[in-house]
């Protein structure tokens, strides 16, 4: 049974090479996700080992991803992509950069955790950050799970679930400017959570350029940079 | 050829004999022979008609007497179109008895072909792992379940382990995978639900970690007494004796309690990494020389036949080695023997501690390795074990990646094997002397 999703070529090899492009990015991304879990993980229960290890986990996205990048190319070069399934390299090739980014993200949170973990923890042990850290995972989930089903309607919504992220980070930011006025002796700390607070509000951003690209892939439209992503705008 | 198609033949050929015979007889045999042809064309055609007319009706009551060709060929296709149907509808009524059981299941059961394609799953594995059933059909499961873990489980083709994964749904919700294989080279995949069993595990562990270290501080403070009242010089002297027992135990219970600590270490902690070479050679013999001290025990012999070493932690191997002699010599006579010896395999290699001592009986085998368990109640706890030693040895060697298999046979004496898997050996690194025992 195979998924028409991605046409029907004359070559059966082209479509397996496509297919198998695309479940690599999907394994690039379940990498990833797993990732943050562990830096969210990492921040939420003060263990600097899990971070360390998060932070030393990373060649594995950079390494999953100079291989996609390579299959891409290849691809582009043997059999000259048309249409949708130029659509489909392009947005692969876009999509890895931004998982990779996200892997840089957690890996910086990893590092972070590590560091808060040597630190006195808050009675509430961050969380917000808990909070903030599980939206984006989700987020990320979501952008996936539409890049795995090819659901624009999915991504759609996911997309326009970041502002909630920019939100939730301005919340967080704020409160910790709050905390660094009352005592100094907290900076160092607040700067470590608004750092990590930062990392996961990126991560949010780059999920939504994921669903972005999704959008593309599909529709062939391009929305970004467009202010809010409009679902009549997007209709076949 | 059939009866019934050689009666077909022979009465056509007869009618249109008998047509050209008429026509010959009238002098124009070939227009009677085309005359019969017609009407031989407009017989057939009729039927033809008709089953057009029956199949748009539905109704084959006119087929239903007679014997001719055409009678045969209409009540066949009822009869074949009408088992058909009952067929499918038992066929569909079964399937969706089998549907609706698996839906009753707890566990998410997913149907895979060789692809690892979703074929069919059921309503367990949507609410536990988010899988559509209409929408993923067809799509690999490990693109929708992304943990890299499952992945990897699916490519190796191993399939006598499972793996533990975090649910897409809920990163809190933990699901145990298990593949089986099955005819050819389809796949069942079973999602449980752990996170239960994984939540009660853990509340033991703390409190066994908790309770140890709670313990252990008045623990300190009596023994620092305890070995005050030891030293008093004006101790009366039939207190002597008492305080000496009374240091000896405080002592035992404080072993008990790191003991239970680095169990409890052990249990929490993942594989041991395996960046660290720790030299075997030289182990076995630093940790036999610290029983040759006391003279007064069965004669340990070293057997070290690899300069190999392994992959590891030097102290929780050394912890081994020092239980697993220990437990020997408690057990054996003070004329037996104990071998330790490590070797290379074909594959991987061999830590093995054999005694001649009193042996074990076969029903206490497999529970040699619990907590506290002890064969016989009273005589163990006499010369000093704490009942902690083999368990510690069973999760060391578990970090290790190695498996534990006892021997034993009464009055001959028992043997403890560690076999250590392939990847964990190393050769001795060249700028490392080997040491041979």
């Amino acid at each position: 049974m195979q998924v028409s999703d991605l046409g029907d070529h004359i070559s059966r090899r082209y479509d397996q090479d496509l297919e198998q492009l695309r479940s690599d990015v999907l394994k690039m991304g379940g990498l990833v996700e797993s990732q943050l879990q562990s830096a969210i993980t990492a921040i939420v229960s003060g263990d600097s080992e899990l971070g360390l290890k998060v932070a030393e986990d990373d060649y594995k996205v950079n390494k999953l991803e100079v291989d996609i990048d390579e299959q891409c190319r290849r691809l582009l070069a043997t059999r000259s992509p048309a249409a949708g399934d130029l659509r489909l390299i392009v947005a692969i090739i876009k999509t890895i950069t931004d998982l990779e980014r996200i892997g840089d993200e957690a890996e910086k949170i990893g590092y972070l955790a590590s560091k808060l973990a040597a630190m006195d923890r808050p009675s509430d042990s961050y969380r917000e950050l808990k909070t903030l850290g599980n939206h984006v995972s989700v987020m990320l989930r979501d952008a996936m799970n539409s890049f795995a089903r090819l659901d624009v309607d999915e991504a759609i919504r996911v997309a326009q679930e970041d502002d909630q992220v920019d939100e939730e980070y301005d919340a967080i930011a704020r409160q910790c400017i709050t905390f660094m006025m009352e005592d100094p002796r907290k900076i160092k700390r607040s700067m470590n959570v608004t750092w990590t607070a930062r990392s996961l509000e990126r991560i949010g951003d780059h999920a939504k350029n994921i669903c972005e690209y999704v959008i593309f892939m599909v529709r062939g439209k391009d929305v970004r940079h467009t202010g809010e992503v409009d679902p009549t705008d997007i209709a076949d | 050829m059939s009866e019934l198609s050689r009666k077909f033949l022979i009465g056509l050929f007869v009618f249109l004999a008998t047509a050209f015979a008429v026509g010959w007889f009238h002098g124009e045999p070939l227009i009677g022979l085309l005359l019969g042809a017609v009407i031989t064309l407009i017989y057939n055609i009729r039927y033809l008609l008709a089953f057009e007319r029956a199949l748009r009706n539905d109704d084959f009551a006119i087929f239903r007497y007679g014997d001719g060709i055409w009678q045969y060929i209409f009540s066949q296709y009822k009869f074949q179109r009408t088992r058909a149907d009952r067929h499918k509808a038992t066929y569909r009524s079964l399937l969706r008895e089998i549907r609706r059981s698996t839906n009753a299941m707890f566990d998410g059961a997913v149907v895979l072909n060789a692809n690892n394609e979703i074929i069919f799953c059921n309503r367990a594995a949507k609410n536990l792992a988010g899988i559509k059933r209409k929408k993923d059909r067809g799509r690999r499961v490990d693109n929708i379940i992304r943990a890299p873990a499952l992945s990897k489980l699916l490519q190796s083709g191993d399939y006598a382990q499972s793996v533990e994964i975090p649910s897409p749904l809920n990163p809190d919700v933990r699901l145990s995978c298990r593949v089986a294989p099955y005819g050819g080279s389809q796949k069942l995949l079973f999602l449980r639900d752990i996170t239960e069993r994984l939540r009660v595990n853990k509340m033991r562990r703390d409190f066994v970690a908790n309770a140890s270290h709670e313990l252990r501080s008045p623990l300190t403070v009596i023994s620092g007494y305890v070995d005050a009242l030891v030293d008093y010089p004006d101790l009366p002297e039939q207190w002597t004796q008492p305080a000496i027992e009374m240091r000896s135990q405080t002592q035992r219970m404080g072993r008990i309690i790191d003991e239970l600590l680095e169990l409890s270490r052990l249990e929490s902690a993942g594989l041991a990494d395996d960046k660290h070479f720790v030299d075997m050679g030289s182990l076995i013999t630093r940790v036999s020389e610290q029983f040759s001290i006391d003279p007064d025990h069965a004669h340990v012999r070293l057997q070290i036949e690899s300069n190999d070493g392994l992959l590891g932690s030097a102290t929780e191997i050394e912890s081994v080695i020092q239980n697993l002699i220990a437990n020997a010599i408690r057990h054996t006579a003070t004329d037996g023997d104990i071998t330790v010896t490590w070797r290379r395999l074909d594959s991987g290699a061999e830590l093995r501690v054999s005694d001649t001592g009193e042996g074990i009986a076969e029903e206490h085998l497999p529970r040699l390795t619990e907590r506290f368990f002890r064969v016989d109640r009273g005589r163990s706890r006499a010369d000093g074990g704490v009942g902690l030693g083999l368990s510690i040895v069973k999760h060391v060697l578990g970090r290790h990646e190695a498996e534990l298999s006892i021997s034993s046979e009464i009055d001959v004496g028992t043997r403890f094997s560690c076999v250590f898997p392939e990847h964990r050996i190393s050769e001795p690194f060249s700028r490392r002397s080997s040491v041979h025992g």
